[in-house]
């Protein structure tokens, strides 16, 4: 009975690492060479790319961009969902499961959609923009094309609906007893939140926010649809210089240094995460 | 003391509630625009909403083509879907139940689609694409078989993920309890653990479904002309030559996406999915 479980993982790990690699290298490999535009590149092993990202402005400035909005998105996606979540988790309702369906039904729905909305709702002729300008609380239309303000609303739109499902299911886990021991004892509000919902949660919370900028260093359609050609986050340099330059060659290399850099930030964070941990139980 | 305890647990609850509210405010904000904005009959270069004067206009001028991709995005992603199953459900019971040396690895392999960038996935795929071409005079850019395959790799892990996830609470005992008492191994299989698992494949299939529809970056690359899923050509209508048209037939995906969550609602219950996660 124990031997046969080996057998069929095999036919899907065999394609699925044969389309991994067999695209990967295809692909970055590429970086590697000089790049003489229109898909052309060098013969000779060169280091050339990798040079020229790290001197020029263009692409450092894209990728301090795409580290910062990814950072922020994450931070608001947490602090906005968190909450909710908490809350959710807590309400003995029957509108519990109405209240997470409507979540999950906004979050079915694909972001090119939700970009639509965002930009007719943003628009300097829309209603937003005509009450505030009325109220006087903005002289001038605010607008989200084009600038990374917009941009972030965006990749808040894109992740807030998973990420409170997610968070979800980790207040779930905390017993709700824990709460009223604490409380029983005499402890304020905020201090069960600090010493006990937040504790138990923190985990949950970094995994989520990791997840969150994970998927927003990758983004492309909100990114490259309310920035509007002006905001270059690395996915969308990435588009640009393979479809409009044809430049596989640093198209290549722009995509390693992402995925290299979104690595290296979630190994850190799980490396501090495990550090804390330590600490803790050395307290306790 | 009790009145001011009382008072405070009022205020949070107000606090809540109105947290919530607002949540939600931003969530449907854009949803209830395009629906509403699609009602408009005004001119075509501006956008309305609130909607001037109602009209179901733009419901008429809804060009072919866009329904055409919105058939092959479904298509497409009911296959991818489906396919995902066939590839997911194996691997999560071998990483599950077999014992193997480099088990850690073997999840992370299967994991490795979720790390990569879209665009990445996109990029990579096109140029492998164009090798195989090269190589085989196989011809898989702006092919069906093109888009299926990367989509597919996009999707198998979401399978793996959430059929992983029940897998992990399920009971061997009810296996054991089957094959005592005279079952064979195969017909334990079917009639036991495969309808336990059966709440994780669901969501998994959802979840390969959800990716392969709202795909933009892969099928951009991949797709052609004429085979270009339906938030791809959106997503280039958008860029390149907007059209109110487009707000009527996202209005009904926004009314099909609600209603598909009703009917998973009543089939299968949500709470399945949304505690096996998507990987």
């Amino acid at each position: 009975m124990k031997a046969r479980w080996h057998w069929i993982l095999l036919p899907s790990l065999l394609l699925s690492l044969g389309l991994l690699l067999a695209s990967q290298i295809a692909f970055l490999r590429g970086g590697f060479f000089r790049d003489l535009r229109l898909g052309r590149m060098g013969t000779d092993f060169t280091l050339a790319n990798y040079e020229r990202f790290f001197t020029d402005p263009l692409y450092l400035d894209s990728l301090l961009l795409t580290v910062r909005l990814s950072l922020t998105v994450a931070l608001l996606t947490l602090l906005v969902g968190f909450p909710i979540a908490y809350v959710l988790a807590r309400l003995k309702s029957r509108w519990t499961l109405v209240l997470l369906a409507g979540i999950i039904a906004a979050s079915f729905i694909t972001i090119v959609i939700k970009v639509l909305g965002l930009i007719i709702i943003f628009s300097s002729g829309g209603f937003l923009n005509r009450f505030l300008m009325w109220t006087g609380i903005v002289s001038s239309p605010i607008a989200i094309v084009g600038n990374p303000g917009g941009v972030v609303i965006g990749l808040m739109h894109f992740t807030m609906g998973f990420s409170i499902l997610l968070l979800y299911s980790v207040v779930q886990t905390i017993p709700r007893s824990l709460e009223e021991a604490a409380e029983i004892h005499g402890a304020p509000r905020w201090r069960v939140f600090a010493r006990v919902i937040l504790p138990l949660s923190l985990p949950g919370l970094v995994v989520t926010g990791l997840i969150v900028f994970n998927l927003c260093m990758g983004a492309f359609t909100s990114a490259a649809l309310i920035g509007g050609g002006k905001v270059y986050t690395l996915p969308v340099l990435i588009q640009q210089t393979v479809i409009n330059q044809t430049r596989y060659g640093m198209g290549a290399t722009i995509s390693a240094v992402l995925m290299l850099v979104t690595l290296a930030i979630n190994g850190l964070s799980v490396l501090a995460m495990s550090k804390l941990d330590k600490r803790r139980s050395a307290v306790a | 003391m009790m009145n001011r305890y009382r008072a405070l647990a009022r205020a949070r609850g107000v606090a809540s509630v109105t947290w919530i509210a607002a949540a939600f405010v931003f969530l449907f904000a854009p949803l209830v625009v395009v629906v509403g904005a699609s009602f408009d009959g005004g001119n075509r270069t501006f956008l309305n909403f609130p909607p001037q004067e109602f009209s179901t206009r733009w419901y008429f001028q809804i060009a072919p083509d866009l329904f055409q991709s919105l058939a092959l995005a479904i298509g497409l992603g009911l296959t991818t879907a489906f396919l995902a199953c066939i590839l997911g459900v194996p691997a999560a019971l071998g990483l599950v139940r077999a014992e193997f040396r480099g088990k850690a690895i073997v999840a992370a392999l299967f994991r490795a689609p979720l790390q990569i960038p879209a665009v990445v996935i996109g990029v990579s795929f096109l140029k492998l694409y164009y090798l195989i071409g090269d190589v085989f005079g196989l011809r898989l850019v702006g092919t069906l078989p093109g888009l299926l395959i990367a989509h597919l790799f996009l999707a198998t892990p979401y399978v793996i993920g959430s059929v992983v996830a029940v897998l992990q609470r399920f009971n061997l005992r009810l296996e054991e309890a089957a094959l005592s008492l005279g079952a064979s191994r195969m017909r334990t299989f079917r009639r036991v653990t495969l309808p336990l698992i059966m709440p994780g494949v669901y969501a998994g299939a959802m979840y390969a479904f959800l990716v392969s529809f709202g795909d933009v970056p892969v099928s951009l690359f991949l797709g052609g002309p004429g085979m270009q899923p339906f938030a791809a050509k959106i997503f280039n209508l958008m860029e390149y030559d907007f059209d109110p048209s487009l707000l009527a037939i996202s209005t009904y995906i926004i009314v099909g996406s609600f209603a598909a969550i009703y009917f998973l609602q009543r089939a299968i219950g949500l709470d399945q999915l949304t505690r096996s996660g998507g990987g």
